[in-house]
Protein backbone atom coordinates (compact mmCIF):
# COMPACT_ATOMS: atom_id res chain seq x y z
CA UNK A 1 0.00 0.00 0.00
CA UNK A 2 3.04 2.42 0.77
CA UNK A 3 3.96 3.63 -2.81
CA UNK A 4 7.19 4.41 -3.72
CA UNK A 5 6.26 8.41 -3.63
CA UNK A 6 5.41 7.78 0.22
CA UNK A 7 8.44 6.13 0.88
CA UNK A 8 10.62 8.53 -0.44
CA UNK A 9 8.77 11.44 1.01
CA UNK A 10 9.10 9.59 4.65
CA UNK A 11 12.92 9.13 3.70
CA UNK A 12 12.94 12.97 2.58
CA UNK A 13 11.22 14.19 5.85
CA UNK A 14 13.14 11.88 8.14
CA UNK A 15 16.63 13.24 6.41
CA UNK A 16 15.24 16.79 6.91
CA UNK A 17 14.66 15.61 10.53
CA UNK A 18 18.33 15.37 11.41
CA UNK A 19 18.91 18.67 9.94
CA UNK A 20 19.53 21.49 13.16
CA UNK A 21 16.58 23.59 13.53
CA UNK A 22 16.07 26.22 10.96
CA UNK A 23 18.65 24.96 7.99
CA UNK A 24 17.73 24.20 5.02
CA UNK A 25 18.70 21.48 2.14
CA UNK A 26 18.84 21.42 -1.16
CA UNK A 27 16.88 19.20 -2.99
CA UNK A 28 20.16 17.41 -4.93
CA UNK A 29 21.74 16.68 -1.76
CA UNK A 30 18.54 15.15 -0.26
CA UNK A 31 18.02 13.32 -3.20
CA UNK A 32 21.84 11.75 -3.83
CA UNK A 33 22.22 11.03 -0.12
CA UNK A 34 18.60 9.38 0.16
CA UNK A 35 18.70 7.27 -3.25
CA UNK A 36 15.65 8.88 -4.53
CA UNK A 37 15.85 10.35 -8.45
CA UNK A 38 15.52 14.03 -8.21
CA UNK A 39 12.55 15.06 -10.45
CA UNK A 40 10.45 12.19 -8.32
CA UNK A 41 11.48 14.19 -5.23
CA UNK A 42 10.69 17.94 -6.67
CA UNK A 43 7.78 16.86 -7.23
CA UNK A 44 6.85 14.64 -3.93
CA UNK A 45 8.22 18.14 -1.93
CA UNK A 46 6.08 20.09 -3.66
CA UNK A 47 3.23 18.11 -2.26
CA UNK A 48 4.68 18.33 1.49
CA UNK A 49 4.96 22.28 1.13
CA UNK A 50 1.97 22.04 -0.57
CA UNK A 51 0.10 20.31 2.81
CA UNK A 52 2.27 22.44 4.70
CA UNK A 53 4.97 19.84 5.89
CA UNK A 54 7.95 21.16 4.78
CA UNK A 55 8.87 24.91 3.94
CA UNK A 56 11.09 25.72 1.42
CA UNK A 57 13.25 29.03 -0.11
CA UNK A 58 14.34 29.81 -3.44
CA UNK A 59 17.87 30.54 -4.86
CA UNK A 60 21.76 29.71 -3.95
CA UNK A 61 21.51 29.28 0.16
CA UNK A 62 17.98 27.69 -0.73
CA UNK A 63 16.47 24.34 -0.32
CA UNK A 64 13.80 23.00 1.91
CA UNK A 65 13.31 22.28 5.75
CA UNK A 66 10.63 21.06 8.08
CA UNK A 67 7.74 23.36 8.55
CA UNK A 68 6.77 22.28 11.96
CA UNK A 69 8.70 20.47 14.55
CA UNK A 70 9.32 16.45 13.69
CA UNK A 71 7.54 15.63 16.87
CA UNK A 72 4.32 17.37 15.58
CA UNK A 73 5.04 15.71 12.43
CA UNK A 74 2.40 12.20 12.32
CA UNK A 75 3.38 10.02 9.82
CA UNK A 76 0.18 8.61 9.10
CA UNK A 77 -0.97 12.29 8.18
CA UNK A 78 2.04 12.85 5.88
CA UNK A 79 1.10 9.17 3.73
CA UNK A 80 -2.44 10.56 3.33
CA UNK A 81 -1.29 13.40 1.60
CA UNK A 82 1.16 11.34 -0.57
CA UNK A 83 -0.52 7.62 -0.96
CA UNK A 84 -4.06 9.39 0.14
CA UNK A 85 -6.31 7.66 2.23
CA UNK A 86 -4.47 4.91 3.35
CA UNK A 87 -6.41 2.30 0.87
CA UNK A 88 -4.66 -1.33 0.82
CA UNK A 89 -6.82 -1.84 -2.46
CA UNK A 90 -8.49 0.54 -4.33
CA UNK A 91 -12.22 -0.12 -3.62
CA UNK A 92 -11.42 0.49 0.54
CA UNK A 93 -12.01 3.99 0.79
CA UNK A 94 -15.47 6.14 1.87
CA UNK A 95 -14.51 9.42 0.10
CA UNK A 96 -11.47 7.59 -2.76
CA UNK A 97 -13.68 4.61 -3.70
CA UNK A 98 -12.86 3.40 -6.76
CA UNK A 99 -15.14 0.34 -7.64
CA UNK A 100 -13.90 -3.34 -8.73
CA UNK A 101 -15.40 -4.72 -11.60
CA UNK A 102 -15.79 -7.79 -10.08
CA UNK A 103 -17.53 -7.79 -6.78
CA UNK A 104 -20.73 -5.18 -5.04
CA UNK A 105 -19.63 -2.55 -2.61
CA UNK A 106 -21.95 -3.40 0.29
CA UNK A 107 -21.71 -7.72 0.13
CA UNK A 108 -17.82 -7.85 -0.59
CA UNK A 109 -16.04 -9.41 2.10
CA UNK A 110 -12.30 -8.34 1.06
CA UNK A 111 -13.01 -4.99 1.03
CA UNK A 112 -14.81 -4.93 4.59
CA UNK A 113 -11.96 -6.27 5.91
CA UNK A 114 -9.94 -3.88 3.74
CA UNK A 115 -11.52 -1.05 5.32
CA UNK A 116 -10.84 -2.75 9.00
CA UNK A 117 -6.96 -3.04 7.69
CA UNK A 118 -6.50 0.55 6.16
CA UNK A 119 -8.26 1.74 9.83
CA UNK A 120 -5.82 -0.21 12.37
CA UNK A 121 -2.90 1.08 9.55
CA UNK A 122 -4.26 4.66 10.25
CA UNK A 123 -4.51 4.20 13.84
CA UNK A 124 -0.48 3.07 13.97
CA UNK A 125 0.76 5.59 11.80
CA UNK A 126 -1.34 8.34 13.08
CA UNK A 127 0.11 7.86 16.42
CA UNK A 128 3.93 7.88 15.34
CA UNK A 129 5.16 10.96 14.83
CA UNK A 130 8.36 12.05 12.39
CA UNK A 131 11.04 11.87 14.97
CA UNK A 132 9.74 8.65 16.74
CA UNK A 133 9.97 7.36 13.08
CA UNK A 134 13.58 8.73 12.45
CA UNK A 135 14.98 7.59 15.89
CA UNK A 136 14.20 3.70 14.50
CA UNK A 137 16.59 2.12 12.00
CA UNK A 138 19.70 3.25 11.43
CA UNK A 139 23.79 2.19 12.21
CA UNK A 140 22.72 1.90 15.68
CA UNK A 141 19.42 -0.67 14.95
CA UNK A 142 22.02 -2.71 13.06
CA UNK A 143 24.57 -3.28 15.62
CA UNK A 144 21.68 -4.45 18.31
CA UNK A 145 19.90 -6.88 15.49
CA UNK A 146 23.35 -8.52 14.07
CA UNK A 147 25.12 -8.80 17.57
CA UNK A 148 28.77 -9.96 16.10
CA UNK B 1 -8.70 8.74 39.77
CA UNK B 2 -11.88 8.63 42.36
CA UNK B 3 -13.45 11.33 43.58
CA UNK B 4 -16.06 10.04 45.69
CA UNK B 5 -17.98 13.69 46.36
CA UNK B 6 -18.27 16.16 43.30
CA UNK B 7 -19.51 20.10 43.32
CA UNK B 8 -20.49 20.98 39.74
CA UNK B 9 -20.76 24.41 39.11
CA UNK B 10 -23.12 25.60 36.65
CA UNK B 11 -26.54 24.08 36.04
CA UNK B 12 -27.15 24.61 32.74
CA UNK B 13 -27.30 21.83 30.00
CA UNK B 14 -23.44 20.91 30.35
CA UNK B 15 -24.07 20.71 34.40
CA UNK B 16 -27.50 18.89 34.07
CA UNK B 17 -25.44 16.06 31.35
CA UNK B 18 -22.26 15.34 33.34
CA UNK B 19 -24.49 15.12 37.02
CA UNK B 20 -26.69 12.85 34.67
CA UNK B 21 -23.46 10.31 33.60
CA UNK B 22 -22.21 10.72 36.87
CA UNK B 23 -25.59 9.59 38.55
CA UNK B 24 -25.22 6.20 36.42
CA UNK B 25 -22.02 4.76 38.42
CA UNK B 26 -23.57 2.21 40.80
CA UNK B 27 -21.43 4.10 43.53
CA UNK B 28 -24.02 3.99 46.47
CA UNK B 29 -21.27 6.33 48.49
CA UNK B 30 -20.80 9.10 44.95
CA UNK B 31 -21.82 12.20 46.11
CA UNK B 32 -23.20 14.78 43.61
CA UNK B 33 -23.68 18.81 44.53
CA UNK B 34 -25.03 20.70 41.54
CA UNK B 35 -25.38 24.61 42.13
CA UNK B 36 -26.99 26.64 39.69
CA UNK B 37 -27.45 30.54 40.47
CA UNK B 38 -30.77 31.03 38.40
CA UNK B 39 -32.69 28.10 40.11
CA UNK B 40 -33.84 26.67 36.67
CA UNK B 41 -31.73 23.59 36.04
CA UNK B 42 -30.94 22.51 32.66
CA UNK B 43 -31.87 25.92 31.18
CA UNK B 44 -29.17 27.90 30.84
CA UNK B 45 -28.14 30.67 28.36
CA UNK B 46 -29.09 27.92 25.51
CA UNK B 47 -32.44 25.80 26.72
CA UNK B 48 -33.83 28.97 29.30
CA UNK B 49 -35.48 30.91 25.89
CA UNK B 50 -38.97 31.53 26.07
CA UNK B 51 -40.63 32.79 22.22
CA UNK B 52 -41.85 28.88 20.72
CA UNK B 53 -39.44 30.12 18.13
CA UNK B 54 -36.34 30.05 19.09
CA UNK B 55 -35.41 26.43 18.41
CA UNK B 56 -33.29 23.73 19.05
CA UNK B 57 -30.97 24.10 15.98
CA UNK B 58 -30.39 19.85 16.41
CA UNK B 59 -32.77 17.43 14.82
CA UNK B 60 -34.61 15.91 17.58
CA UNK B 61 -33.01 12.69 17.00
CA UNK B 62 -29.77 14.00 17.47
CA UNK B 63 -30.79 15.56 20.98
CA UNK B 64 -30.28 12.32 23.38
CA UNK B 65 -28.64 13.01 26.92
CA UNK B 66 -26.95 10.06 26.65
CA UNK B 67 -25.43 9.26 23.31
CA UNK B 68 -25.49 5.22 24.25
CA UNK B 69 -29.44 5.92 23.95
CA UNK B 70 -29.72 7.84 21.33
CA UNK B 71 -33.86 7.55 21.31
CA UNK B 72 -34.32 8.99 25.38
CA UNK B 73 -34.97 12.44 23.64
CA UNK B 74 -37.33 11.19 21.40
CA UNK B 75 -39.40 8.87 23.30
CA UNK B 76 -39.40 11.38 25.79
CA UNK B 77 -40.95 13.90 23.48
CA UNK B 78 -43.33 11.24 21.93
CA UNK B 79 -44.86 10.36 25.12
CA UNK B 80 -44.65 14.13 25.96
CA UNK B 81 -46.58 15.24 23.28
CA UNK B 82 -48.03 12.48 21.40
CA UNK B 83 -49.18 12.89 17.65
CA UNK B 84 -47.45 16.20 17.30
CA UNK B 85 -44.18 15.40 15.67
CA UNK B 86 -44.24 13.18 12.52
CA UNK B 87 -40.67 12.11 12.79
CA UNK B 88 -37.88 12.71 14.85
CA UNK B 89 -36.73 14.85 12.04
CA UNK B 90 -37.91 18.12 13.88
CA UNK B 91 -36.37 21.15 15.69
CA UNK B 92 -38.41 21.71 19.27
CA UNK B 93 -38.60 25.07 20.98
CA UNK B 94 -35.68 25.17 23.54
CA UNK B 95 -37.55 25.37 26.41
CA UNK B 96 -39.12 22.12 25.59
CA UNK B 97 -35.30 20.45 25.20
CA UNK B 98 -35.01 23.07 28.85
CA UNK B 99 -37.90 20.94 30.15
CA UNK B 100 -36.48 17.38 29.18
CA UNK B 101 -33.20 18.47 30.83
CA UNK B 102 -34.71 18.77 33.72
CA UNK B 103 -36.76 15.66 33.83
CA UNK B 104 -32.94 13.98 33.14
CA UNK B 105 -32.15 15.72 36.33
CA UNK B 106 -35.02 14.30 37.92
CA UNK B 107 -34.83 11.29 37.11
CA UNK B 108 -31.14 10.80 37.73
CA UNK B 109 -31.64 11.95 41.06
CA UNK B 110 -34.69 9.57 42.08
CA UNK B 111 -32.46 6.19 40.87
CA UNK B 112 -30.57 6.74 43.80
CA UNK B 113 -31.90 9.08 46.53
CA UNK B 114 -29.36 10.72 48.79
CA UNK B 115 -26.85 11.24 45.72
CA UNK B 116 -27.87 14.44 44.14
CA UNK B 117 -27.99 17.68 46.05
CA UNK B 118 -29.22 20.78 44.25
CA UNK B 119 -28.48 24.37 45.19
CA UNK B 120 -29.66 27.66 43.92
CA UNK B 121 -26.70 30.03 44.43
CA UNK B 122 -24.05 31.88 43.05
CA UNK B 123 -20.35 30.56 43.35
CA UNK B 124 -18.10 33.46 44.08
CA UNK B 125 -14.76 31.32 44.79
CA UNK B 126 -13.32 28.26 44.18
CA UNK B 127 -9.92 27.32 45.59
CA UNK B 128 -8.06 23.88 45.46
CA UNK B 129 -6.40 22.58 48.33
CA UNK B 130 -4.12 19.32 48.95
CA UNK B 131 -7.14 17.48 50.50
CA UNK B 132 -9.85 18.52 48.33
CA UNK B 133 -12.06 21.75 46.46
CA UNK B 134 -13.83 24.44 48.91
CA UNK B 135 -16.47 26.30 47.12
CA UNK B 136 -17.45 30.03 48.42
CA UNK B 137 -20.93 30.87 48.35
CA UNK B 138 -22.74 34.39 47.53
CA UNK B 139 -24.85 33.40 51.00
CA UNK B 140 -21.37 33.60 52.61
CA UNK B 141 -21.26 29.25 53.35
CA UNK B 142 -18.47 27.03 52.60
CA UNK B 143 -18.84 23.69 50.51
CA UNK B 144 -15.66 21.23 50.13
CA UNK B 145 -15.97 18.10 47.74
CA UNK B 146 -13.20 15.77 46.20
CA UNK B 147 -13.46 17.05 43.47
CA UNK B 148 -14.86 20.20 41.08
CA UNK B 149 -16.27 20.70 37.68
CA UNK B 150 -16.72 23.73 35.85
CA UNK B 151 -19.87 23.80 33.93
CA UNK B 152 -20.74 27.41 33.30
CA UNK B 153 -21.38 27.39 29.56
CA UNK B 154 -21.83 30.40 28.18
CA UNK B 155 -20.70 34.47 28.68
CA UNK B 156 -23.84 36.67 29.61
CA UNK B 157 -21.95 39.60 29.10
CA UNK B 158 -21.80 41.67 25.70
CA UNK B 159 -18.18 41.43 24.79
CA UNK B 160 -18.82 44.59 22.91
CA UNK B 161 -20.67 47.80 23.31
CA UNK B 162 -18.63 49.47 26.60
CA UNK B 163 -22.18 48.41 27.95
CA UNK B 164 -24.50 50.15 25.84
CA UNK B 165 -25.18 47.08 23.75
CA UNK B 166 -27.83 44.82 25.03
CA UNK B 167 -28.00 40.97 25.09
CA UNK B 168 -31.13 39.69 23.54
CA UNK B 169 -33.37 38.30 26.51
CA UNK B 170 -31.23 39.37 28.85
CA UNK B 171 -32.84 42.08 31.95
CA UNK B 172 -31.71 45.22 30.11
CA UNK B 173 -33.73 44.08 26.78
CA UNK B 174 -36.95 46.20 27.59
CA UNK B 175 -39.46 46.86 25.76
CA UNK B 176 -38.62 49.19 22.16
CA UNK B 177 -41.07 51.42 20.14
CA UNK B 178 -42.37 48.66 17.68
CA UNK B 179 -41.21 51.12 14.73
CA UNK B 180 -37.90 51.49 15.86
CA UNK B 181 -34.57 50.92 14.23
CA UNK B 182 -32.68 48.64 15.73
CA UNK B 183 -28.86 46.66 14.51
CA UNK B 184 -27.77 43.52 15.73
CA UNK B 185 -24.00 42.70 15.92
CA UNK B 186 -23.29 39.35 14.48
CA UNK B 187 -25.04 37.19 12.11
CA UNK B 188 -24.79 33.58 13.56
CA UNK B 189 -27.16 31.54 15.54
CA UNK B 190 -27.80 34.55 18.11
CA UNK B 191 -28.75 36.87 15.74
CA UNK B 192 -31.76 34.59 14.94
CA UNK B 193 -32.92 34.44 18.11
CA UNK B 194 -32.65 38.04 18.04
CA UNK B 195 -34.65 38.75 15.46
CA UNK B 196 -37.31 36.08 16.35
CA UNK B 197 -38.08 38.18 19.49
CA UNK B 198 -37.83 41.01 17.84
CA UNK B 199 -40.24 39.58 14.97
CA UNK B 200 -42.36 37.35 17.28
CA UNK B 201 -42.98 40.65 19.32
CA UNK B 202 -44.50 42.28 16.34
CA UNK B 203 -41.13 44.56 15.77
CA UNK B 204 -41.81 46.94 12.32
CA UNK B 205 -38.94 49.17 12.35
CA UNK B 206 -35.99 48.01 10.30
CA UNK B 207 -33.11 45.66 11.92
CA UNK B 208 -29.68 45.69 10.52
CA UNK B 209 -27.21 42.68 10.82
CA UNK B 210 -24.08 43.93 10.79
CA UNK B 211 -21.08 41.30 10.60
CA UNK B 212 -17.73 40.65 9.10
CA UNK B 213 -19.06 39.02 6.28
CA UNK B 214 -22.70 39.60 6.00
CA UNK B 215 -23.50 35.90 5.99
CA UNK B 216 -26.03 34.34 7.44
CA UNK B 217 -26.55 30.44 8.55
CA UNK B 218 -28.03 28.23 5.97
CA UNK B 219 -31.34 25.87 6.64
CA UNK B 220 -31.24 22.31 7.36
CA UNK B 221 -32.42 19.59 4.69
CA UNK B 222 -33.14 15.97 6.06
CA UNK B 223 -30.00 14.08 4.29
CA UNK B 224 -27.74 11.51 5.55
CA UNK B 225 -24.05 12.15 6.47
CA UNK B 226 -21.93 10.92 4.50
CA UNK B 227 -19.56 7.81 5.31
CA UNK B 228 -16.33 8.95 6.60
CA UNK B 229 -13.38 7.19 8.39
CA UNK B 230 -10.87 8.31 10.19
CA UNK B 231 -7.93 7.20 7.42
CA UNK B 232 -10.06 9.36 4.58
CA UNK B 233 -9.66 12.89 6.59
CA UNK B 234 -6.00 14.78 6.07
CA UNK B 235 -4.84 15.44 9.66
CA UNK B 236 -2.53 17.74 10.65
CA UNK B 237 -2.45 19.76 7.07
CA UNK B 238 -2.48 23.31 5.83
CA UNK B 239 -5.31 25.05 5.90
CA UNK B 240 -5.36 25.23 1.83
CA UNK B 241 -4.58 21.73 1.72
CA UNK B 242 -7.90 20.51 4.05
CA UNK B 243 -10.05 23.38 2.30
CA UNK B 244 -9.34 22.27 -1.09
CA UNK B 245 -9.74 18.14 0.24
CA UNK B 246 -13.35 19.44 1.49
CA UNK B 247 -14.43 21.28 -1.77
CA UNK B 248 -13.43 17.94 -3.78
CA UNK B 249 -15.39 16.15 -1.46
CA UNK B 250 -18.62 18.48 -1.75
CA UNK B 251 -18.05 18.33 -5.15
CA UNK B 252 -17.90 14.23 -5.61
CA UNK B 253 -20.96 14.50 -3.62
CA UNK B 254 -23.27 16.61 -5.54
CA UNK B 255 -22.07 14.69 -8.61
CA UNK B 256 -23.25 11.83 -7.21
CA UNK B 257 -26.63 13.50 -6.77
CA UNK B 258 -26.19 14.17 -2.67
CA UNK B 259 -25.83 17.41 -0.57
CA UNK B 260 -23.36 19.55 0.97
CA UNK B 261 -24.66 18.84 4.45
CA UNK B 262 -24.03 15.36 3.95
CA UNK B 263 -20.03 16.24 4.19
CA UNK B 264 -20.20 18.67 6.70
CA UNK B 265 -21.96 16.29 9.20
CA UNK B 266 -20.24 12.92 8.25
CA UNK B 267 -17.11 15.21 9.49
CA UNK B 268 -18.32 16.16 11.96
CA UNK B 269 -16.88 12.68 14.62
CA UNK B 270 -13.63 14.14 13.10
CA UNK B 271 -13.70 17.81 13.72
CA UNK B 272 -11.68 17.85 17.54
CA UNK B 273 -9.10 15.59 15.72
CA UNK B 274 -8.73 17.81 13.10
CA UNK B 275 -8.58 20.93 15.20
CA UNK B 276 -6.02 19.44 17.61
CA UNK B 277 -4.12 17.93 14.59
CA UNK B 278 -2.93 21.69 13.70
CA UNK B 279 -0.24 23.98 14.88
CA UNK B 280 -1.49 27.00 16.46
CA UNK B 281 -0.78 28.91 13.13
CA UNK B 282 -3.33 27.22 11.15
CA UNK B 283 -5.94 26.99 14.10
CA UNK B 284 -5.18 31.26 14.38
CA UNK B 285 -5.86 31.09 10.26
CA UNK B 286 -8.99 29.18 10.84
CA UNK B 287 -10.90 31.35 13.32
CA UNK B 288 -9.88 34.59 10.99
CA UNK B 289 -10.45 33.48 7.41
CA UNK B 290 -12.58 29.74 7.35
CA UNK B 291 -15.15 30.12 10.96
CA UNK B 292 -17.25 32.61 9.41
CA UNK B 293 -18.25 30.31 6.05
CA UNK B 294 -17.90 26.73 8.67
CA UNK B 295 -20.05 28.51 10.75
CA UNK B 296 -23.14 29.36 8.38
CA UNK B 297 -22.64 25.47 7.19
CA UNK B 298 -22.06 23.95 10.32
CA UNK B 299 -24.80 25.65 12.48
CA UNK B 300 -27.45 25.55 10.42
CA UNK B 301 -31.08 26.59 11.25
CA UNK B 302 -34.75 24.54 11.08
CA UNK B 303 -35.78 25.26 7.72
CA UNK B 304 -38.78 27.04 8.34
CA UNK B 305 -37.22 29.23 10.25
CA UNK B 306 -34.23 29.65 7.09
CA UNK B 307 -37.24 30.71 5.03
CA UNK B 308 -38.32 33.11 7.30
CA UNK B 309 -35.37 35.06 7.68
CA UNK B 310 -34.61 34.66 3.96
CA UNK B 311 -38.10 36.20 3.72
CA UNK B 312 -36.98 39.30 6.03
CA UNK B 313 -34.36 39.96 4.02
CA UNK B 314 -35.64 40.12 0.94
CA UNK B 315 -38.65 42.19 1.91
CA UNK B 316 -36.14 44.21 3.35
CA UNK B 317 -36.62 44.02 7.24
CA UNK B 318 -33.40 43.02 7.99
CA UNK B 319 -30.85 44.54 6.23
CA UNK B 320 -27.50 42.79 6.14
CA UNK B 321 -24.56 45.00 5.91
CA UNK B 322 -21.02 43.45 5.88
CA UNK B 323 -18.83 46.03 8.32
CA UNK B 324 -16.81 46.45 11.31
CA UNK B 325 -18.13 47.38 14.60
CA UNK B 326 -16.23 50.25 15.29
CA UNK B 327 -18.01 51.98 18.08
CA UNK B 328 -20.59 52.84 20.27
CA UNK B 329 -22.11 56.13 22.07
CA UNK B 330 -25.27 56.84 24.17
CA UNK B 331 -27.69 59.39 22.29
CA UNK B 332 -30.70 61.29 23.27
CA UNK B 333 -33.55 58.23 22.89
CA UNK B 334 -31.05 55.60 21.83
CA UNK B 335 -27.29 54.70 21.01
CA UNK B 336 -25.00 56.01 17.54
CA UNK B 337 -22.95 53.01 16.61
CA UNK B 338 -19.88 53.35 14.17
CA UNK B 339 -19.40 50.72 11.85
CA UNK B 340 -16.53 50.46 8.92
CA UNK B 341 -18.03 48.67 5.63
CA UNK B 342 -16.00 45.99 4.48
CA UNK B 343 -13.42 46.96 1.39
CA UNK B 344 -14.26 50.55 2.72
CA UNK B 345 -11.87 52.48 4.92
CA UNK B 346 -14.83 55.06 5.59
CA UNK B 347 -17.03 55.15 8.63
CA UNK B 348 -20.67 55.13 8.87
CA UNK B 349 -22.65 56.46 11.59
CA UNK B 350 -25.97 54.82 12.35
CA UNK B 351 -28.67 55.98 15.12
CA UNK B 352 -31.18 53.29 15.88
CA UNK B 353 -32.93 52.55 19.32
CA UNK B 354 -31.00 49.58 20.38
CA UNK B 355 -27.73 47.91 19.52
CA UNK B 356 -28.20 43.44 20.48
CA UNK B 357 -24.54 42.18 21.18
CA UNK B 358 -25.05 38.84 19.02
CA UNK B 359 -21.78 37.97 18.45
CA UNK B 360 -20.03 34.73 19.09
CA UNK B 361 -19.83 32.64 21.89
CA UNK B 362 -15.91 32.84 21.98
CA UNK B 363 -15.19 34.98 24.80
CA UNK B 364 -12.04 36.32 26.76
CA UNK B 365 -12.59 34.57 29.84
CA UNK B 366 -10.18 37.47 31.77
CA UNK B 367 -13.37 39.65 31.07
CA UNK B 368 -15.73 37.27 32.26
CA UNK B 369 -19.13 37.95 33.64
CA UNK B 370 -18.81 35.67 36.07
CA UNK B 371 -16.96 35.93 39.60
CA UNK B 372 -15.92 32.28 39.84
CA UNK B 373 -14.24 32.65 36.56
CA UNK B 374 -12.67 35.72 37.47
CA UNK B 375 -11.46 34.72 41.15
CA UNK B 376 -9.77 31.82 39.27
CA UNK B 377 -7.95 33.96 36.53
CA UNK B 378 -7.04 36.46 38.85
CA UNK B 379 -5.59 33.43 41.69
CA UNK B 380 -3.97 32.30 38.71
CA UNK B 381 -5.17 28.80 38.86
CA UNK B 382 -7.13 29.24 35.79
CA UNK B 383 -5.59 30.64 32.29
CA UNK B 384 -7.01 31.32 28.77
CA UNK B 385 -6.54 29.30 25.92
CA UNK B 386 -3.91 30.08 23.59
CA UNK B 387 -6.52 31.28 21.00
CA UNK B 388 -8.21 32.93 23.75
CA UNK B 389 -11.47 31.39 22.65
CA UNK B 390 -12.11 29.77 26.17
CA UNK B 391 -10.50 27.97 29.39
CA UNK B 392 -7.32 26.53 29.15
CA UNK B 393 -7.32 22.60 29.77
CA UNK B 394 -5.94 19.45 29.14
CA UNK B 395 -6.77 16.67 27.34
CA UNK B 396 -8.67 15.34 30.12
CA UNK B 397 -10.63 18.06 31.14
CA UNK B 398 -8.67 19.21 33.81
CA UNK B 399 -8.20 22.69 34.52
CA UNK B 400 -4.60 24.36 33.47
CA UNK B 401 -3.10 26.96 35.75
CA UNK B 402 -1.24 30.76 34.96
CA UNK B 403 2.17 28.36 35.55
CA UNK B 404 1.26 25.65 33.10
CA UNK B 405 0.62 23.17 36.25
CA UNK B 406 -2.57 21.34 35.45
CA UNK B 407 -4.86 20.92 38.22
CA UNK B 408 -5.55 17.09 40.55
CA UNK B 409 -8.93 18.33 41.24
CA UNK B 410 -10.92 20.98 38.79
CA UNK B 411 -12.36 20.06 36.06
CA UNK B 412 -13.79 21.59 33.18
CA UNK B 413 -16.76 20.91 30.92
CA UNK B 414 -18.55 22.18 28.05
CA UNK B 415 -18.11 25.32 25.87
CA UNK B 416 -15.17 26.75 27.57
CA UNK B 417 -12.97 23.96 26.92
CA UNK B 418 -13.12 25.22 23.30
CA UNK B 419 -10.00 26.44 22.90
CA UNK B 420 -9.05 22.44 23.37
CA UNK B 421 -11.71 20.48 21.69
CA UNK B 422 -13.27 23.40 19.04
CA UNK B 423 -15.93 21.21 18.10
CA UNK B 424 -17.81 21.23 22.35
CA UNK B 425 -20.99 23.71 21.62
CA UNK B 426 -23.51 21.35 21.42
CA UNK B 427 -25.45 18.78 22.95
CA UNK B 428 -24.27 15.96 20.53
CA UNK B 429 -20.53 16.48 21.50
CA UNK B 430 -21.06 17.44 25.01
CA UNK B 431 -22.64 14.58 26.28
CA UNK B 432 -19.77 12.58 25.05
CA UNK B 433 -17.41 14.61 26.89
CA UNK B 434 -19.80 14.25 30.54
CA UNK B 435 -19.81 10.95 29.62
CA UNK B 436 -16.31 10.24 29.26
CA UNK B 437 -15.21 12.69 32.06
CA UNK B 438 -17.87 11.32 34.42
CA UNK B 439 -15.96 7.68 33.85
CA UNK B 440 -13.07 9.50 34.66
CA UNK B 441 -14.48 10.72 37.93
CA UNK B 442 -16.13 7.84 39.27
Amino acid sequence: MLTKKGKYGLKALAALSHQPHGTLMGVAELAQANAIPKKFLDAILADLRNAGFVRSKKGKLGGYGLARPPAEIMIGHVVRVLDGPLAPIPCASRTRYVPCDDCDVATCQVRHLMLDVRNAVAEVLDKTSLSQMAALGGADMLEQKLPI
Amino acid sequence: MSGKSIIIIGGGASGVLLAAHLLRSADPDLRVTLIEKQGQFGQGLAYSALHRNHRVNVPARGMSAFADDPDHFWRWLASREPGKHASSWTFVPRRVYGAYLESVLRDAGASMPGRLRVLVEEVEALHERPDGVEVLLANGSRLTADQAVLAVGHETQPARGKGLAVRAGSSRDTPLDPDAPVMILGSGLSMVDAWVSLAGGQHRGPIMVVSRNGLVPRGHHDVPPVSIDAADVPFGTSLTYLTAWFRDLVADTIAQGGDWRSVVDGLRPYNQRLWQSWPERERRQFLRHVRPWWNIHRHRLPPDLHQGLVGAIANGQVELVAAEFVGIESRDGGVRATIRPRGTSGRQVVDVARVYDCGGVSVDIRASGNPVIRQLVQSGAARPDAMSIGMDVSEDCALIAADGSVSQRVRVVGPLTRGRFFEIEAVPDIRLQCASLAKALT
